[in-house]
């Protein structure tokens, strides 16, 4: 019979291949021992494992079958024993299923066993899950059998697929760069920002050079930055231009982190294009200084009119008519300065929004 | 006081950009007038604050012959709706903002002094900010200059001189030939 311990050996390996992903040849061989005594796969060890376990005949058929491996494919041990058709069930796709077996058929010419062979199966209610598959041959009563362990990883790939995919759809640059200064992630965001792309980038160190060609400027943001991580080890909004691939020049935000264990640390730097932002700054500040000059200018034109033709009608030089076509212009120019300043104030409360199309155009040059 | 206007620029058909304090614009505008009506120029003078009526009266008042004056009056039908032309005194137009309109004019009465010494004169590109942008204006004057240029004729823009937006100042110093800050 077997022990409390194999019980526990078997949690302990499920937990070690969650974080390594495959067994080791002494964990296999232990598993060897395991499976040696008949008894034991009648005994239920199979079924308390946490990971699919299955022990196969020469020709594939099914020999054992855990509660495991019925969960995962939801096919139960009553339907496998004895047969090789659930290879079939679970590779329902033929050309699948033939790249599948050669690719084994091609690890077995050299080796009695494989690791970490990664295949995805179909599963009773349709379902696909990924499974990590490690063998062993052993000789059972002088027959060879094949010990496959099949893990589960589709959630950790699921997940694994997810952080990618939030890396590479995230709307900012986002790079991690290795030990020695090389380029280990550049995502799509850096690529639509720089013009490189990650085949450009990825393993090499010469980016920096490409989006600073300016050696001077260059200079300058290597020593900010050397000054900065010399302090505390990463970087907060720390503005800097680059120069894209099609030489267009872009302002980027960017905030550092190290991430890293073990005297072995990688540098992940997010930089946010602010060129947009930047731009419609100055272009508020501009038009706040348009319409400041918009609003003073005539005031002070309009105040020196109605003064000077208080003087006029002093001196009894304006007629009635007159007076009334002055004052009712200069009634109007207030009127108008009125609705630019209420032109104005919508422009600020909406930051940069309404600034009319014309005057942006103006602006720019 | 010295001239605000030279007279040699003045026959090159030189274009001036003339700022001024608020205080002291009209009067400026008047001693322009009375210097150019001297050396034997007719002045057509766009006005966009003070109506015909009171600046030919203020013409008058400072001795300025009206005979050497005509006006494309910008402010007049704005404000009391109708006013009839008055061949080779006044023009009008409706509204200060309606640079269609002014540029017509401008081209209109120009034509009428065809051959004869003639300087246009335009009162005030400071006035002209309440109804219209700095790109607007940039744009009308770039035109009107390059009218005058065409036709060989002289050009003087009034300005109050400060608060001019950076970028409308360099835009119109590029325009003209001369600019005079007479404080």
């Amino acid at each position: 019979m077997i022990g409390a311990g194999k019980y526990l050996y078997l949690h302990i390996t499920r937990e070690r291949i969650h974080n390594q992903g495959f067994f080791l040849p002494w964990e296999l061989i232990q598993m060897e021992k395991v499976f040696d005594s008949h008894s034991c796969i009648e005994a239920g060890i199979l079924d308390n494992a946490l990971v699919m376990i299955t022990v196969l005949g020469e020709k594939g058929e099914v020999i054992a079958w855990n509660h495991a491996a019925e969960t995962i494919t939801g096919h139960s041990r009553k339907e496998v024993i004895d047969s090789n058709t659930i290879w079939k069930e679970l590779y329902p796709d033929r050309e699948y299923r033939a790249r599948i077996t050669g690719k084994i058929s091609d690890i077995l010419k050299t080796n009695n066993y494989f690791e970490n062979l990664e295949t995805t199966i179909r599963t009773r209610s349709g379902e696909s899950r990924i499974i990590l598959w490690n063998t062993k041959t052993i000789l059972v009563d002088g027959r060879k059998r094949a010990i496959a362990v099949g893990l589960d990883v589709t959630g950790e790939r699921e997940a694994k697929t997810f952080r990618e995919s939030v890396i590479d759809n995230a709307y900012v640059l986002i790079t991690v760069i290795g030990p020695q200064g090389s380029i280990l992630v550049w995502n799509k965001a850096a690529e639509m920002i720089t013009g490189y792309t990650p085949a450009e980038v990825i393993g090499r160190r010469d980016i920096w050079k490409k989006i600073y060609p300016d050696t001077d400027y260059r200079r300058t943001v290597t020593q900010k930055i050397s000054r900065i991580i010399a302090e505390r080890n990463y970087f907060e909004n720390l503005e800097t231009t680059i120069v894209t691939k099609t030489g267009e020049r872009r302002i980027l935000s960017w905030n550092t982190r190290q991430i890293g264990s073990a005297g072995v640390f990688h540098e992940i730097a997010i930089g946010r294009d602010i060129t947009e932002q930047r731009m419609a700054e100055e272009s508020l500040v501009a038009y706040m200084t348009e319409m400041t000059m918009r609003l003073s200018q005539p005031v002070g034109i309009v105040s020196t009119t109605l003064l000077e033709t208080a003087e006029l009608v002093k001196a009894g030089l304006l007629t009635s008519e007159e007076m009334v076509t002055v004052l009712q212009a200069q009634a109007r120019n207030t009127a108008q300065i009125a609705e630019n300043i209420r032109e104005f104030q919508t422009a600020i409360v909406e930051k940069n929004g309404s600034i009319p199309e014309a005057y942006r155009k103006f602006l720019e040059g | 006081m010295p001239d605000v206007i030279n007279q040699q620029e003045l026959e090159q058909k030189k274009i001036f950009l003339i700022l001024a304090s608020p205080a002291t614009i009209r009067e400026r505008n008047i001693e322009i007038i009375r210097e150019i009506s001297t050396l034997g120029y007719h002045t057509v003078v766009i006005t966009t604050n003070f109506p015909y009526s009171v600046l030919s009266k203020l013409y008058a008042q400072k001795g300025v012959s009206l005979d050497r004056v005509s006006f494309i009056d910008a402010v007049t039908r704005n404000s009391i709706g109708t006013a009839e032309n008055i061949p080779r005194v006044v023009r009008y137009i409706n509204n200060p903002a309606n640079l269609t309109d002014m540029g017509i004019a401008v081209t209109e009465v120009l034509k009428e002094y065809s051959g004869e010494k003639v300087c246009i004169m335009y009162d005030s590109v400071s006035t002209m900010l309440i109804y219209l942008s700095s790109a607007n204006i940039s744009k009308f004057i770039h035109f009107v200059t390059n009218k005058l240029r065409l036709m060989d004729i002289s050009g003087i823009f009034l300005a109050v001189e400060k608060g001019l937006d950076p970028m409308l100042m360099m835009q119109l110093t590029t325009f003209v030939d001369t600019v005079v800050d007479t404080g």
